[in-house]
């Protein structure tokens, strides 16, 4: 589970973003949505530890990560947080299987290669594994991203615009994909979008104005 | 498992990754080359000159009395009257002189006549079978034995002077009595005989024109009269008044004596004394200008393939920030960024290494065949030399940290949340 406390944020002096406070259950979905500009992507970085703010709490199973070092951030995020982007990133030079090894690798020191045919086999495309990533299509690389994002069964899992460069069909899976794995790993699902095919699909939303 | 990545990294580039270990390797290898060669040149012509300080023979140039008389690659200067050479010879300062008389060839092998101190001034030991004792008895080195597969009890015929091609001598057949051991050094390539041989064979040929020429032993045209007919059967001796030799290598008690007599015996005689010590420092200094070059031309392949690989790590660190970011979303701290930059690099020049070092040693056993053809000096490819070769691989590490230096701290300055957001 995931929340957050009084969270500001600034690149520069003119302009503060302070962003709502939010709360998420492990195993359910919250929506973030917003127009362009608004900060989403920025709140989403917030909550991965990638960017620190300038004031706020955010509390991730009970661990403030805002008052931890670098490097323990960069341990806990591989550790506990899982991030699918809205374009897939790969060590291209590995194949996709090598790709989830190397995550889990970074994280917990092991490579966790049965968690991560098992993963390839729900999300699908298990037959794909000796490939390298840009062998595949989008569809699949965004499965690939979700494969990756849950190889270390994180506490929150980060999505952001997940659905943005696939078509109807691809989008419609990748929601559910995504919606019933948070529950079976029991993480906490965010998701940062301005997708109307998804919007109406999702009781709990925040609103960035 | 970074070192892995690292591995996958640099192959998934060949092109850029085959230039750079192409270029390292060649540096490599030519300093390998060098290193070795220097060395065992320098042992070569150093362990030869062990116990001789001075080299008596004919006026000319010094360097070519050394180079034939003692390392038997050149033309000898001339010849010298055995009679004035004996009265250095028995000088109270000397304490051993070996005389040395060239004669000819068997199959490109040189046929030299001297006694048995040259053989014990070498360690030279006969291993098999005697020493010479008579006229046409000879002891062959060993490697001479092992080439050309002889034994004890075989009997050639010489070809006349030092071309393999040379006339033959088909009066007087030589006779195999003993294999000398492997000693490494030049005696290994010869075969040795008596000195009254080397009179012998040519005393019949006097009228042949040919045998004119200088290194070649001949009997002076009146003495030969006498024994055109007396001495036909009868083998010549040491005692043998009116004869010429090739050179003297003198050992000298009398320090003073060593530097005097390079000045006093040209003065005086006929002859000269050289101090091969001093020719040999000299054929280094000569030869130090084309190694200084060659090392210099190495080191600057060795520069540019370090520009080769940063330039290559510095245009990818662009295409790969993304990927960069993504390791760190996943839990890879910055510092591990900047380890995979550095293995990267450093995995290149250990490779550029590994294949310089073999193919040096590859190339200088091809120099070492073609120099075992003209000069009878061989090279071994396979010996280490651990401090000159360890300098060399620290070296060419340093020029991969170097090279990715920069590429690596950008790589650890990486801001991850603005690569991300702007992709």
């Amino acid at each position: 589970m995931i929340s957050t406390k009084n969270l500001r944020f600034s690149y520069t002096k003119e302009q503060e973003f302070i962003f709502p406070d939010l709360y998420c259950e492990a195993g359910s979905t919250l929506l973030i949505t917003g127009d362009s500009g608004k900060g989403k992507t920025t709140y989403l970085h917030i909550l991965a530890g990638l960017l620190s703010p300038n004031a706020g709490e955010i509390s991730i199973d009970n661990t403030d990560i805002v008052s931890l070092s670098e490097k323990e951030v960069d341990q806990f995020r591989g550790k506990h947080i899982g991030v699918v982007f809205q374009k897939s990133y790969f060590i291209a030079a590995l194949t996709v299987l090598e790709n989830l090894e190397m995550a889990s690798w970074l994280a917990t020191g092991k490579k966790h290669t049965k968690r991560a045919k098992k993963l390839l086999t729900q999300l699908g495309i298990e037959n794909q594994a000796a490939k390298l990533p840009s062998q595949l299509s989008i569809g699949q690389q965004q499965r690939v991203s979700i494969a990756r994002a849950l190889i270390n069964e994180p506490k929150v899992l980060l999505a952001d615009e997940p659905t943005s460069s696939l078509d109807d069909k691809n989008a419609e899976n990748v929601i559910a994909l995504l919606t019933s794995l948070s529950k079976e790993y029991k993480a906490a699902l965010l998701i940062v979008t301005h997708d109307g095919r998804i919007k109406e699909k999702f009781i709990n939303k925040i609103t960035l104005v | 498992m970074i070192t892995k990545l690292a591995w996958k990294n640099i192959w998934f580039k060949p092109l850029n990754t085959v230039l750079s270990v192409i270029l390292l390797t060649s540096s490599v290898a030519i300093i390998t080359t060098l290193i070795l060669v220097e060395k065992q040149f320098e042992e070569k012509f150093s362990s030869n000159i062990e116990n001789v300080d001075l080299v008596l023979g004919a006026q000319g140039s010094p360097l070519q009395l050394i180079l034939s008389s003692v390392y038997q690659v050149d033309t000898p200067t001339g010849n010298i009257s055995y009679d004035s050479a004996k009265v250095w010879m028995n000088h109270p300062f000397v304490e051993k002189a070996i005389p040395l008389a060239f004669g000819d060839n068997y199959r490109g092998y040189k046929i030299l006549g001297t006694t048995a101190d040259y053989l014990a001034k070498y360690k030279a030991k006969v291993v098999d079978g005697d020493l010479f004792k008579k006229n046409f008895e000879v002891v062959v080195g060993a490697e001479i034995a092992q080439k050309l597969n002889l034994k004890v009890g075989d009997e050639f015929y010489g070809s006349h002077g030092d071309a393999e091609e040379g006339e033959v001598h088909d009066d007087f057949a030589y006779t195999i009595v003993g294999i000398a051991s492997k000693t490494g050094k030049v005696v290994d390539n010869l075969i040795v005989c008596t000195i009254p041989t080397v009179w012998q064979m040519h005393h019949q040929h006097e009228e042949n024109p040919a045998h004119g020429e200088e290194g070649h032993i001949h009997v002076e045209g009146e003495h030969e009269h006498e024994h055109e007919h007396e001495h036909e059967e009868e083998d010549m001796t040491i005692e043998e008044p009116n004869m010429e030799i090739t050179a003297v290598l003198l050992k000298i008690r009398n320090q003073m004596a060593k530097l005097t007599w390079q000045r006093v015996i040209p003065q005086n005689t006929k002859m000269q004394a050289v101090s091969p010590a001093f020719e040999v420092n000299r054929l280094f200094g000569l030869f130090g200008i084309g190694v200084t070059a060659l090392q210099y031309l190495a080191y600057g392949i060795m520069l540019i393939s370090g520009i080769s690989i940063f330039i290559a790590l510095y245009t990818t660190l662009k295409e790969r920030e993304a990927e960069f970011a993504l390791l760190r979303v996943n839990g890879a701290r910055r510092f591990q960024l900047l380890k995979i930059v550095m293995i990267e690099s450093l995995l290149l020049c250990v490779v550029g290494f590994v294949f310089g070092s073999v193919l040096g040693r590859v190339a200088l056993s091809m120099l070492s065949n073609a120099s075992e053809a003209d000069f009878k000096m061989s090279f071994d490819p396979y010996t280490f030399i651990w401090q000159k070769e360890g300098i060399l691989l620290a070296v060419t590490l340093l020029v991969g940290c170097i090279a990715a230096l920069i590429p690596a701290i950008k790589a650890y300055h990486l801001n991850i949340s603005k690569t991300l957001a702007n992709a």
